[in-house]
């Protein structure tokens, strides 16, 4: 196998979801190499991580996305293909760490001060990751302080903030406001069920999504 | 006998009642068709492996799951159909015209809460941690389904309660849904029994564990179960939306 057929292969496996060998995911690849094993042997060939990530990851993702926006595949597709990425991404973090390889920008995210749910917030951060980007994920109950902390330690970071009650959107609010005070020029990302465009504008946020593909495709056109 | 004093009597007896009601909780109980909604899907649009993934965590579930319920009576009781709010045993909620008008007719209200426990949700959690992001998400929703089977549970069982002595149940209605501020959870609490089945109530009306209803429901002659008023109600995001706009 040359390098362009191991990075169509990892593509496959990334766009169907086929994590490693032993993953039962999709039956037709059964037994198959996973994108586990396929990133390994790509590395140990000679190719380049950028070019791993680029060519094979981030194509697979984008090509995730498209089928999830025009609804011929659903949340669970996307969650075991960004499963998939991630177990590739494991093997390309020493190349992250030492700057070889570039992500497409730093987000952050959290659930406001006063909410504890998460679910949402972590496929948001899951998808986020897939598609090329550095995700801090700060976790639930997080303040505003908490915030402009790694807003000062993630130089150009996207912020993204997620509320599922109405009680906390009042957080969000408050914390958006302590953000733009602080960083005028950050950009802000909400969501969750009670958010809506209407919110969005209210509290001076930059850009809402109900959906993680939305949020990816609002971080993708900032950087494109 | 008297109407009035059967009524009085009913609620004087269930008025004792507290945490008592434990519902058996089985398969049947959880809805392939409502967590496949909660992942934006029908059954047409799930494959056998997804099924089978729903199927084996609904078991697990099942065996983590730890039920409670409690409910208290009310027969103290003042509508206000201009303000659209409902006083109970001088607390007044601001339940809004959509709760207020089809509990108008209650002679009495039930508060109840009812949980899962805190089990279910340390599995999502656990499985969210360990990378295994599309199981999580299933038992959360399995966890929601659930807490639901058991809110209907005990609606059956005050239900046939109350109906032995002829009364009808209301629909069942939560703060946060049909336009009842989320943040009124901090006054029907206190009028909950005991330590209100081990559920807490943060600050901003989260309940712990997770996986918890609480809410109200009317008893009387003449209230009774109607459709959710859902195809006239604005908030299009509701999880518990019953129809399309």
């Amino acid at each position: 196998m040359n390098s362009e057929e191991i990075l169509l292969k990892l593509a496959e496996c990334v766009e169907f979801g086929k994590v490693n060998k032993a993953a039962p995911f999709p039956p037709a690849m059964k037994g198959m190499d996973g994108a586990d094993e396929l990133t390994r042997q790509a590395l140990e060939m000679g190719v380049k991580p950028v070019d791993i990530l680029n060519e094979a990851l981030i194509k697979a993702m984008d090509k995730v996305g498209e089928k999830f926006t025009q609804k011929k595949i659903f949340v669970p597709q996307m969650l075991i293909a960004a499963k998939a990425m991630n177990a590739s991404m494991e093997h390309l973090k020493p190349f992250f760490q030492s700057g070889e390889v570039k992500r497409k920008g730093k987000f952050i995210i959290g659930t406001v001060a006063g909410d504890l749910h998460d679910i949402g917030k972590n496929l948001v951060a899951m998808i986020v990751e897939g598609a090329g980007w550095e995700v801090i994920d700060l976790g639930v109950d997080v303040s505003a302080a908490k915030f402009l902390q790694a807003i000062k330690e993630n130089e150009g970071a996207v912020v993204g903030l997620s509320a599922l009650l109405t009680t906390t959107m009042l957080s969000m609010k408050n914390i958006v406001a302590e953000i733009k005070r602080e960083y005028p020029n950050v950009t802000c990302l909400i969501g969750g069920a009670p958010i809506n465009d209407q919110f969005m504008v209210e509290i001076g946020a930059d850009g809402y999504s109900s959906d993680p593909q939305g949020a990816v495709n609002y971080l993708n056109a900032l950087v494109a | 006998m008297d109407k009035t004093e059967n009524i009085e009597e009913v609620i004087s007896t269930l008025s004792n009642y507290s945490e008592t009601f434990i519902p058996e909780i089985g398969e049947d109980d959880v809805n392939r068709v409502n967590i496949l909604k909660g992942l934006g899907m029908t059954l047409a649009d799930a494959d056998d492996y997804l099924l089978e993934l729903i199927d084996r965590f609904t078991l697990e579930c099942l065996q983590l799951l730890q039920p409670k319920t409690c409910f208290s009576v009310y027969s103290d009781l003042h509508f206000d159909l201009k303000e659209n709010t409902i006083t109970i045993s001088n607390q007044t909620f601001e339940t809004g015209k959509t709760v207020t008008q089809l509990l108008k007719k209650s002679e009495a209200i039930v508060l109840f809460a009812c949980t899962t426990g805190s089990a279910v949700t340390k599995l999502s959690k656990k499985l969210l941690s360990e990378g295994h992001v599309l199981e999580g998400l299933l038992v959360d929703l399995i966890g929601s389904e659930l807490a639901e089977s058991i809110t209907e549970h005990l609606h059956t069982f005050i239900g046939t309660k109350f109906g032995k002595a002829g009364l009808n149940v209301s629909n069942r209605f939560s703060p946060g849904y049909c336009n009842w501020s989320v943040s009124e959870q901090q006054k029907l609490f206190p009028l909950l029994p005991g330590n209100h089945s081990g559920i807490q109530l943060t600050p901003s009306s989260l309940m712990i564990p997770i996986k918890s209803v609480s809410g109200i429901l009317g008893v009387g002659t003449s209230v009774k179960k109607v459709a959710y008023k859902c195809d006239v109600c604005n908030d299009t995001k509701c999880i518990m939306r019953k129809s399309e706009l």
